[in-house]
């Protein structure tokens, strides 16, 4: 017998992973969305978590972010 | 995301049927155009192949190159180049050798170009001299003027005059801009932003591209309008040549490219028609410096990360608005500053960092180049970074920001796991990795994951190979 499962396979950096795991572990999402944890660079999770995961993502970018130019919001 | 893809002349005539490729090597301008196009192995078989009036076996052709493994490659692109644009058909002679035969429009045509005679040309017939001349800076700017209408109409600056409902069709249908639906105006699309960053020759030739995927609607003549572009691209600036002769579906075709800028007419009925810079080298495609440059640069970038446009156009300062926030606004001179989200906006907007960094260096100020140069002789800086005009400190976080985007690559898949034995997932596995559907794998775990659009394939090898099993 063969188990076959339907979803997306996630390629990034061990930190990124750690940020997926801990998204999971939080519920931010509402559900857990990580069905298999592959290795330290990939995950295999579900599909209609991608949409929500990248905006998760994006706000993580812009948290961590330092503006290295005045901008706008400066001048 | 899909990268606007701009074909060049050969990828545009293998889409043409063979039919047609016959009646355009009907002309020797086309047959020239064509054979210029050609990769240098190519044409050295093309020329060597010109006075042989009979076939020649395979094994010859493939005799005139070393036979070394680094040419293997260019010699398979070449000689598929001429099959697949049907300058050469090969055949099976009676010794049951493979033999290689010029296709005979194509060959007359190209002799006729390369060596002269034939019939001349119908824009090349007699006329007396112009009392309106136009000398070539005219054109220039005329055709610029012309093109930038159609790219100012497309930034939706408020400089947007004349242009013609034509332009507007085409820029719509080729998923440059959209209407959406709730509105009337029509905007500009992730296509149309790569677009705009393309160097001029690019963005006509794409342009032409889609206007020739609507000539038969319009009930032009296909090979009559390529003909007639050949033709066009091999004429010479700031001469005048003749509409007499002109069949109505040329005329009416001229009437486009005149609205587009690619040639210029001081009236309709004038009789004559000057070709602009634009119309010139149409089909040379990406490969093309020369008519690059004659338009000056007025971007000086600094590594704080500030971009200064000298420049009193709107479209100007627009497109740099498309990467960048511009700060201040003065009558010759916009200041304007890379910024992450600034950055990040252009690429949601379908823009790659590698078309930012070329559209900054294309248009560098020339007192910018000037001091990468001097830079370049002071510290002899190794090859790969004395090309860059622009300070690398801002090229590299352009590129760093591009990079933070694809920190995850998502993969649909379909994941296999519980294999009853290492066998199974064996035989699954080695089946998948060969038809390049296996994304990933893990021999412990005996876990699979193939891509979706390989699973069909998979499950079905795999029912079968279970139940030949049993």
């Amino acid at each position: 017998m063969v188990n076959v499962i339907k979803g997306v396979l996630v390629t990034c950096d061990p930190a990124m992973k750690q940020f997926l795991l801990h998204l999971d572990e939080k519920m931010a999402l509402g559900t857990r969305f990580i069905q298999q944890d592959l290795d330290d660079t990939h995950l295999f999770i579900s599909e209609d978590a991608v949409g929500q995961l990248k905006n998760q993502i994006d706000d993580l970018m812009d948290k961590i972010s330092i503006p290295v130019v005045e901008g706008s919001q400066h001048t | 995301m899909s990268l606007l893809q701009c074909a060049n002349l050969t990828d545009y005539l293998k889409t043409l049927g063979p039919s047609q490729l016959e009646n355009l090597y009907v002309h020797p301008a086309t047959a020239l155009a064509v054979f210029r196009e050609l990769p240098l192995l190519g044409q050295h078989y093309v020329l060597r192949l010109l006075h042989v009036e009979q076939s020649v076996p395979k094994a010859v052709v493939s005799s005139w190159v070393s036979r070394v493994d680094q040419y293997r490659k260019i010699e398979v692109q070449a000689m598929e180049a001429l099959t697949n644009l049907r300058v050469w058909t090969s055949a099976t002679n009676q010794a049951g050798m493979e033999s290689l035969t010029l296709d005979d429009t194509f060959k007359q045509n190209l002799k006729t170009a390369l060596m002269g005679g034939g019939s001349p040309w119908t824009t090349s017939r007699y006329l007396d001299l112009d009392p309106n001349r136009r000398d070539a800076a005219y054109l220039d700017q005329y055709s610029q003027e012309r093109w930038d209408t159609v790219l100012h109409y497309m930034v939706g600056s408020s400089q947007q005059e004349g242009i013609s409902a034509d332009a507007v069709r085409i820029l719509l249908s080729s998923g440059l801009m959209v209407v959406t639906p709730g509105t009337t105006e029509p905007t500009i699309t992730r296509s149309g932003f790569q677009f705009l960053l393309m160097d001029t020759p690019s963005q006509v030739w794409f342009f032409i591209l889609q206007y020739l995927d609507s000539v038969k609607s319009r009930n032009l003549n296909l090979t009559e309008c390529l003909n007639f572009l050949f033709q066009l691209s091999f004429s010479e600036l700031g001469k005048d040549y003749s509409t007499s002769g002109l069949s109505h579906g040329l005329l009416v075709f001229l009437q486009h490219l005149r609205e587009f800028g690619l040639v210029y007419q001081r009236k309709r009925s004038a009789g004559r028609f000057y070709p602009t810079r634009l119309a010139l080298n149409i089909a040379s495609g990406e490969n093309k410096s020369l008519l690059e440059r004659h338009r000056e640069g007025y971007i000086v970038v600094e590594t704080n990360y500030r971009i200064y446009a000298y420049s009193n156009s709107n479209l100007q300062v627009a497109l740099i608005g498309l990467f960048a926030e511009v700060l201040y606004r003065f009558p010759n001179l916009a200041v304007a500053v890379v910024t992450r989200d600034s950055i990040r906006q252009a690429l949601r907007g379908g823009i790659k960092a590698s078309q930012i960094v070329r559209f900054l260096q294309m248009h560098a100020h020339p007192r910018q180049q000037e001091q990468s140069q001097k830079k370049k002789r002071d510290e002899k800086l190794s090859n790969e970074r004395a090309k860059d005009v622009i300070p690398g400190t801002v090229v590299d976080q352009i590129y760093l920001w591009e990079k933070e985007r694809d920190r995850f690559t998502f993969e649909e898949g379909v994941l296999y796991n519980q294999f009853l034995s290492q066998g199974d997932y064996e035989t699954v596995k080695n089946y998948a990795d060969s038809q390049g559907v296996l994304n990933w794998s893990n021999d412990q775990n005996r876990t699979i994951i193939v891509s979706r659009a390989g699973h069909d394939d998979v499950r079905k090898f795999w029912r079968r190979h279970s139940r030949g099993g049993n």
